[in-house]
């Protein structure tokens, strides 16, 4: 079992006294102990100090209280809505994503991500009254109006559970897009409206594609999937208290295209989808301008007048006003492009949105009081929330939470991972590509191997160490060299941060951890199909008795704690657009996660990589492999 | 004896600097902040477009102090077009120690008032810019006009004069037939220069971009038409420029100039922004007066057009491209990610789509020519356009180049205006032919790229038929 710096922190919190100090201490020195450290990581070395990183909001429906998700704290914090005293803070569970009332506010539910489960939490004693355990990865949560079920999008499984609401009792799940993430429920109650964040699988070399699922809530079943073309990364969506107008916010990713500069939207444009009775058919808006981008666009938010519209740009630290009556009136007087999306036409935004408002590090989620005459904003990384008027679109005030009023370089790492700053007019950080410090789900076309040569697939990046190096030609040795001068050329394109600030990314991507694997069992034994798949794995010889050459055995190369030995093979799978067919070996971690597959993404499942892409058995010996066999190498493969 | 005159005549200038009044009689505003302008009998802002002199009767900087002036640097026949430093303590400028010398590049130290010479050419060197990573960027002289040059190299300071076989710490980077002379480093690192339009070929004053290697050199903004010079950044982003008459605005959400209502009279050159947000700008009310230097207020609520409050005036002077001494943001260096080629490629993602209106039916293919160094249009051959619009090709670097779209006759069915240049080792997209800035691409890959990521030779260096041995299904 390995920790994290953060999750020693998370524990160590509910652990008190000088003991724990100590411990704390001692652990937080304890690599330095064990290995040289340079100079320059002993300076940056943190003691792993623990934010509060509100996530979500959440009004009353008084109005009398805010409530706030913490996801590094794992608790909900109750605030007084006009003073903005702390009242109470209720602890959850492993990193809680998603947060909804009951309509009638006696109930607030929060999914827990990684221990999947949801808290029940009685919002008069503002105590947990329940815990129940749900599908992998729980985020967005709703109840119906009748309070008789509860909907959980769960981001790994790619669905949504439908559970009853008195007793936690699964009683269906309902296939989703991938990702499953964020939920809304309709004002009327009769629809639920569902987002992923990675992009629906689509042939290689294709545009992305996402969809919101619309549910029915009374019979929860599936009625619809709005699709979403060109769309990979879908967030928070809103509706108009008339339910007249829907809008959710987007990535449009130009993953297709060379990524030789960013001007002109190179490498994203960010957008929303607007549908429902006031738009007609669903029609893509962009949020960004001709020099100003609107960087990883997260919560939505409609006035209760449904004059105002607002967004939170993740990366661009502030929130974007939008005048909802020249919304509409771009969209039914702009002649729509055949694509059904504005998205490449920068220009457009200067006819809806009013301006940007600056807040803090990484805008979240953001709630209106329910006269509308206040917006909440939750800055994650600041650990604050702004409160705009939306009468002048201007912060009044700004609210601390309690927790470490020194930000540690672990902490600022995060800030420089999520921000869009250091890019050339401020479009892209690393969270735009690695969502969540995850993946993307996409292929990318980057300039430096020259147009159209050597796509890659992006990877995974938890637990990162001891997988070096990087890139998927191997030729970056460490995650400076990964994340400096490189990523500055070829990505920002524009001057970046300096030592220090690389350094403290380099501690944060260096103390990603791996989520929990869903795939193994909780006592880490293996199923009798997994245990098949293991011996697959390690076999020396082959299914006619043939040994099978070290080299072309499957832990040969990804071989260690992490599935790979860090070195580079040339595995039969080079494309003619590659430049070389030595690949960087890539690590297991999490590999179920992560499709699709190989250097280019070509092989849409696991099985793909033997059944279509192996045929001379280079990429190990697989071809005498049953269909039962692949699936037990594939069972194996998912507990890595 | 013409020296001698023009020593009196500036002598007899700053004898008389007074403080008059502009378009409000009887109000002046005294600045809290020290400018540097320079100050010209006879100042013409477009010459250098056309390789001619701005101040044929000379110039001299001046600082001004609290509503008094007095000449920046000593022992000079000429000085113009102050630059401060991003930490304020230096301003580069254009000299001349004796009349007869070429303008040449500077840089005073404020504290000391020490001057170094920067640039040393026989050739006249003007509109010095700072640039990140201690480098600069100025227009020198060549025998078709003046050209963009960045001097330094990056990360090494400027601790001696970099003389004009200085091999890689001179770097020219615009490639044109014609002018181009720089006007401010944008904060996004880009090298706002002024041009006419069409580039290389035309005769209207336009604004264009460019990175400080050279690289992805276009227009501002695509609403050509009327001429615009003399743009300045503000801290919001905006660019403020003039059409003479008027001045108008780039901000960044919209693809068109949106104008600035201004008193009328002719404005000239850049302007100033305070750090409370004001505007000190250099206009006068007709052709037969002299520019003086007021003070806008460009955001005072309901008004209807800028209230000006005269700041300063020399009599029989010409007041223009005031410059606060100060410390600034210091814009964001591009870091240059040329390959080291002799060439460029270009590959077009959808060359039907324009501007002027896309194109119904698909080119046939693309003619590349480039330009001689006498000036004239020279064909490099063609190649296939896709069905979906896209080509991909390989171009001579820094030199000017032109495209033309070719029906299956070989007949032009649309061509580019001007001329513009690619830098060696440069890779480049291009959204269509002359889309405007405002265009993003389609997320798709084009089908050329589909087919070949091999660009197609069009450098002159291979025979021109070869061209045709690359239609579709080769490579």
């Amino acid at each position: 079992m390995k920790f994290t710096a953060e999750q020693l922190a998370r524990s160590m919190s509910r652990i008190s006294g000088p003991f724990a100090v100590m411990l704390l201490v001692a652990l937080a020195l304890w690599p330095a102990l064990r290995r040289p450290v340079k100079a320059d990581e002993r300076a940056a070395s943190p003691l792993p100090l623990v934010y509060a990183s509100p996530l979500e909001l959440q009004l009353s429906p008084d109005g009398a209280r805010l409530y706030v998700l913490c996801q590094q704290t794992e608790e909900v914090r109750v605030l007084d809505a006009r003073t903005y005293a702390a009242v109470k803070a209720i602890p959850v569970g492993h990193v809680p994503r998603g947060m909804a009332l009951s309509v009638s506010g006696d109930r607030l539910f929060v999914t827990n991500s990684w221990d999947d489960t949801l808290s029940v939490i009685d919002t008069s004693a503002l105590a947990v009254i329940a815990t129940w355990n749900v599908g992998a990865e729980p985020s967005g949560v709703v109840e119906d109006r009748a309070g008789n079920q509860i909907f959980v999008a769960n981001r790994i499984s790619n669905d949504i559970a439908v559970l009853d609401a008195r007793t936690g009792v699964e009683k269906k799940r309902l296939l989703a897009g991938r990702g499953a993430s964020y939920l809304t429920l309709s004002p009327d109650g009769k629809r639920i409206y569902a987002t992923h964040v990675y992009p629906n699988a689509t042939p290689h070399r294709t545009a992305p594609a996402s969809e919101i699922t619309v549910i029915d809530t009374e019979r929860a079943m599936v009625v619809e999937r709005m699709p979403l073309p060109g769309v990979a990364g879908v967030f928070h969506l809103a509706l108009s208290a008339d339910g007249r107008l829907g809008a959710a916010a987007e990535y449009h990713p130009k993953n297709l295209i060379p990524l030789a500069h960013l001007e002109h939207g190179g490498a994203f444009a960010y957008t929303l989808t607007l549908f429902g009775a006031d738009v007609g058919k669903p029609v893509e808006i962009p949020l960004d301008e001709l020099e100003r981008y609107a960087s990883q666009p997260f919560g939505v938010a409609i006035s209760p007048d449904k004059s105002r519209l607002y967004v939170t740009a993740g990366g661009s630290e502030c929130v974007l006003a939008i005048d909802v009556a020249r919304l509409l009136r771009f969209v039914h007087t702009r002649p729509r492009p055949a694509s059904g999306s504005f998205a490449n036409d920068l220009s457009a935004s200067a006819n809806y949105i009013v301006t940007r408002i600056p807040v803090g590090h990484n805008p979240r989620g953001l709630a209106f009081s329910p006269d509308g005459h206040r917006l909440y904003v939750a800055n994650r990384l600041e650990d604050t929330i702004s409160i705009i008027d939306p009468r002048t679109n201007r912060v009044t005030s700004t609210v601390a939470l309690d927790g470490p009023k020194v930000v540690s370089a672990l902490r600022r790492g995060e800030q420089t991972f999520y921000t869009a700053r250091y890019s050339f007019q401020g479009q892209i950080g690393c969270a735009s590509c690695h969502i969540d410090s995850t993946f993307d789900g996409l292929q990318w076309d980057l300039e430096p191997d020259g147009f159209g040569r050597d796509i890659v697939d992006n990877r995974l990046i938890e637990d990162l160490k001891g997988t070096e190096p990087f890139k998927w030609n191997g030729g970056n040795p460490d995650i400076p060299t990964e994340c400096g001068p490189r990523t500055e050329m070829y990505f920002w394109r524009s001057e970046q941060y300096d030592g220090r600030v690389l350094a403290d990314l380099a501690l944060y991507m260096r103390g990603l951890p791996a989520r929990p694997n869903r795939w193994r069992l909780p006592d880490g034994e293996l199923t009798p199909s997994q245990e098949r798949g293991k011996a697959l794995f390690e076999r020396a010889v082959d299914r006619f008795g043939k040994p099978i050459p070290e080299t072309n055995r499957c832990s040969y190369c990804h071989s260690g704690p992490k599935g790979t030995s860090q070195k580079s093979f040339d595995v039969g799978t080079k494309k003619p657009t590659d430049n070389s067919g030595l690949l960087d070996t890539p690590q297991l971690t999490n590999t179920a996660l992560t499709a699709p597959y190989l250097h280019d993404g070509s092989a849409r499942t696991l099985e793909e990589i033997w059944t279509v892409y192996n045929p001379e058995d280079k990429h190990g010996r697989t071809n005498d492999l049953t269909k039962d066999e692949l699936n037990d190498l594939i069972e194996y493969l998912r507990t890595r | 004896m013409r020296l001698r005159f023009r020593v009196l005549s500036m002598a007899a200038m700053v004898a008389t600097l007074v403080p008059v009044c502009g378009s409000a009689p009887g109000v002046t505003k005294t600045l809290d902040e020290d400018i540097v302008v320079t100050a010209a009998p006879v100042y013409e802002p477009l010459a250098v477009l056309r390789g001619e002199e701005r101040f044929p009767q000379g110039a001299q900087l001046l600082l001004v102090h609290q509503g008094n002036a007095a000449p920046l640097v000593k022992g000079f026949a000429a000085s113009a077009d102050a630059n401060i430093s991003f930490d304020g303590k230096s301003v580069l400028f254009a000299g001349k120690q004796a009349a007869s010398d070429p303008w040449q590049i500077w840089e005073l130290t404020l504290a000391d008032g020490s001057v170094r010479r920067l640039i040393a050419n026989s050739a006249d060197a003007i509109r010095p810019l700072y640039l990140p990573a201690g480098q600069l960027v100025y227009a020198g002289r060549t025998s078709t006009g003046y050209r963009l040059v960045v001097a330094g190299k990056a990360s090494l300071s400027m601790m001696a004069p970099v003389a004009a076989d200085a091999g890689e710490t001179l770097l020219p980077i615009s490639h044109l037939q014609g002018s181009a002379i720089p006007e401010d480093v944008l904060l996004d690192g880009r090298i706002l220069f002024e041009a006419n339009f069409p580039l290389g070929s035309g005769t209207t004053p336009e604004l264009f971009l460019v990175y400080s290697d050279g690289s992805g050199v276009e227009s501002y903004r695509c609403d050509h038409g009327r001429a615009r010079w003399g743009g300045k950044q503000l801290a919001s982003g905006d660019v403020i420029f003039t059409h003479g008459a008027s001045l108008a605005r780039f901000t960044s959400p919209m693809a068109h100039e949106v104008p600035v209502v201004a008193p009328h009279a002719e404005y000239a050159g850049d302007l100033a922004e305070t750090a409370q947000g004001d505007w000190v700008v250099s206009s006068r009310a007709s052709s037969a007066a002299h520019y003086a230097l007021k003070l806008a207020r460009p955001d005072l609520p309901n008004s209807a057009s800028l209230a000006m409050q005269a700041v300063f005036a020399v009599s029989g002077e010409n007041l223009v491209d005031p410059v606060l001494v100060a410390p600034r943001t210091r814009p964001h260096h591009h870091p240059s990610a040329l390959h080291p080629w002799s060439y460029a490629n270009l590959l077009a993602l959808d060359s039907r789509l324009s501007r002027e209106g896309d194109l119904r039916t698909v080119p046939a293919s693309v003619r590349l020519e480039t330009m001689d160094a006498q000036g004239r249009a020279v064909a490099n051959g063609t190649a296939p356009v896709e069905a979906d619009g896209s080509f991909f090709v390989q171009v001579p670097g820094d030199r000017p180049i032109r495209f033309a779209l070719l029906n299956a006759k070989g007949a032009v069915v649309r061509q580019e205006h001007g001329w513009f240049w690619i830098r060696s080792g440069e890779q480049r997209i291009c959204t269509g032919c002359h889309t405007g800035p405002e265009r993003a691409s389609e997320n798709r890959v084009p089908d050329v790229l589909m087919r070949t990521a091999v660009p197609l030779d069009l450098t002159g260096a291979k025979a021109v038929s070869q061209s045709q041995t690359n239609a579709p299904g080769g490579n």
